[in-house]
């Protein structure tokens, strides 16, 4: 029992994050605007009888609560609505526009771990001074460069100079920056955990013994960085989340991010409010599930 | 008797010395930033040009000595619009740093104060705001607060707020339990009389430091909104802005967006080192357990 507590904490306490996160994406998205039919109104001009008429097809001559509760349990039967300007069910759009984004993110995580993980394992085990500066160079460049800007420098130089990329819908110029900006951010904490690592007496013996440092690299520092990758997932997640918005807008890719963009810009409600909640619950899913592995990891995390 | 001689030391080699014994990425940083505030805060009045006068003859141009780097499709001063620019960029960014900072650490401190209940309360809430990223939560306030500057510096504010609200609770358990502190409530203290008069002046450089963290950070998520539309108006570009606006004539004049893609990058880096200096400066225990991330187990969402 003493084992299990901890995880169905874990567990309940990621599905209260995830309702209070629709809570508060729901409130933000439909009280503080106003209202739908008023946005449309202004622009299509409509009578006071159309815009009632068109508030009780929409629901939203009902109290708040019953609203709320409505979307929630049509969006957990996958019925997000129909989209305002499309009226084309959301669903859909999100169907069509998930498989890019899942690509463009997974890509670019698997080039941006395994980036930071080869630095920091380098600079660890071979204890250069070189590789080191690289560390805070990338660090200090990937803070300070947005991915967009680097975009744009990919851009200019591969698209309007050289010639040798499309200026739209290069989705592996975009996996590759998005990489960069991720290994960027996570390789300098991981470094520095990592300075503890080498001193633990297994790694002194092994070094000791006269292991050469690649093997002491793959066999005993390696192993050391996954309980300090996992707890660094928020920041990797932070990078996955900004750079697939930004990169999807700027190459043009039709995936969550280009969605989301074009629903705020042409005022969609129901797309803004699906595109976010399906990002900011999947957020809330993979913490939960990287929790999860840590405690399975090491059971001394409270 | 024999007078000593006693070396005279000049103000100007010791002060030498001292500009010698700094890092130079940090010497670099400051030697970058000093001249592009200076140039963004007084020089626009100076150039001749507002940053929306047009002149349809003379569009697209290279850098001349009329127009020191050239002009933009409608025949603008790009380098007038690049200064205006940065005090709009400069302007939303500062002021959302502060907003961020009044209100995380008021809230933060605040619910300290008012006992374990409301503690735990405001921070379960503050926590699941942090469960979105700094991006997302700013792009969901503008979708509630409408765009425009006002909005902007509110959006930016408020997403960086909980993380600033972490570091003061933070910073606070770290003071409350020193010695000085028991002694102030021993001689019968009240909670805000501690609170103001001996936790706050030694918050101040844990704040000041974070706060040179945090400020490159608005500038990025800024210009990041700006980019996606959602941030500054025409009317008062910041860099971002200028970038987005920039890209349709990549083609004809890819210098016009250089220009401001440059400045940023240069003007947030330098933020960054300078603040990396600071921290290490301000707060040396904290260097060895890596950025401003807490080790292990905590996983936490970085703004």
């Amino acid at each position: 029992m003493n084992r299990f507590l901890p995880i169905i904490l874990t567990i309940v306490r990621g599905i209260g994050q995830a309702i209070g996160i629709v809570v508060l994406i729901f409130l933000l998205c439909r009280v503080v605007p106003g209202d739908v039919v008023d946005v449309l109104g202004i622009e299509g001009g409509l009578t006071s009888e159309q815009a009632a008429a068109m508030r009780q097809e929409l629901g939203l001559d009902k109290p708040l609560v019953v609203q709320f509760t409505d979307w929630l349990v049509r969006a957990l039967h996958g019925d997000f609505g129909n989209s305002l300007l499309f009226h084309t069910p959301v669903s859909d759009m999100l169907m069509h526009a998930l498989p890019v984004t899942a690509q463009l993110a997974s890509m670019s995580f698997l080039i941006g771990l395994g980036l930071a993980l080869l630095l920091a394992v380098a600079a660890t085990s071979t204890r250069s001074l070189f590789l080191d500066f690289t560390i805070n160079a990338v660090n200090i460049w990937s803070i300070a460069a947005p991915t967009f800007c680097v975009g744009f420098i990919g851009i200019l130089i591969f698209s309007i100079w050289l010639g040798w990329l499309p200026v739209l819908g290069s989705i592996g110029m975009a996996i590759v920056i998005i990489g960069l900006d991720i290994a960027g951010q996570v390789v300098k904490p991981l470094r520095e955990e990592l300075k503890e690592a080498v001193n633990l007496p297994h790694v002194r013996t092994a070094r000791a013994k006269g292991l050469a440092p690649s093997q002491i690299a793959i066999s005993h520092i390696l192993p050391a960085t996954s309980p300090i990758v996992l707890a660094l997932s928020g920041l990797i997640l932070t990078g996955l989340v900004s750079g697939s918005i930004t990169m999807e807008v700027l190459f043009g890719l039709p995936g969550i991010g280009s969605l989301m963009l074009n629903a705020i810009h042409g005022r969609d409600y129901p797309v803004i409010m699906a595109a976010i909640t399906v990002v900011a619950v999947s957020l809330v899913v993979i913490n939960t599930v990287v929790d999860l592995i840590s405690r399975l990891i090491d059971p001394r995390i409270s | 008797m024999s007078v000593i001689h006693q070396p005279t030391v000049r103000p100007t080699g010791a002060a030498w010395r001292w500009l010698r014994e700094q890092p130079p990425s940090l010497l670099f940083a400051v030697a970058l930033l000093i001249p592009i505030l200076a140039a963004v805060l007084f020089a626009p009045p100076l150039i001749g040009y507002s940053p929306f006068d047009q002149d349809l003859l003379a569009r697209n141009q290279g850098p001349s000595a009329a127009h020191l780097l050239g002009t933009d499709h409608l025949g603008r001063d790009v380098f007038v619009r690049l200064l205006d620019g940065g005090r709009t960029t400069l302007l939303v960014s500062i002021s959302a740093t502060i907003f961020a900072f009044v209100l995380g650490v008021g809230v933060g401190l605040v619910a300290i104060t008012f006992g374990r209940i409301t503690e735990s309360v405001v921070f379960g809430f503050l926590d699941l705001v942090r469960a979105l990223p700094g991006t997302l939560m700013a792009l969901l306030l503008i979708v509630a607060l409408g765009s425009g500057l006002g909005p902007l510096i509110l959006a930016l504010g408020l997403s960086y707020s909980p993380h600033v609200a972490y570091i003061a609770r933070a910073a606070y358990q770290r003071e409350i339990s020193r010695d000085y502190v028991r002694a102030a409530r021993t001689f019968g203290g009240g909670p805000m009389h501690v609170l103001w008069r001996h936790i706050v002046p030694n918050l101040l450089g844990v704040l000041v430091t974070q706060a040179a963290i945090i400020l490159p950070r608005c500038i990025v998520t800024e210009s990041v909104l700006s980019f996606l539309g959602v941030g500054s108006s025409p009317d008062a570009p910041t860099w971002g802005r200028m970038i987005s606006d920039a890209s349709r004539t990549i083609q004809q004049a890819p210098y016009v967006l250089m220009m401001p893609l440059i400045a940023l990058v240069v003007l947030t880096t330098c933020i960054s080192i300078f603040g990396d200096h600071l921290r290490r400066w301000l707060d040396p225990v904290r260097e060895s357990a890596g950025d401003n991330i807490t080790p292990l187990p905590a996983r936490e969402v970085q703004p």
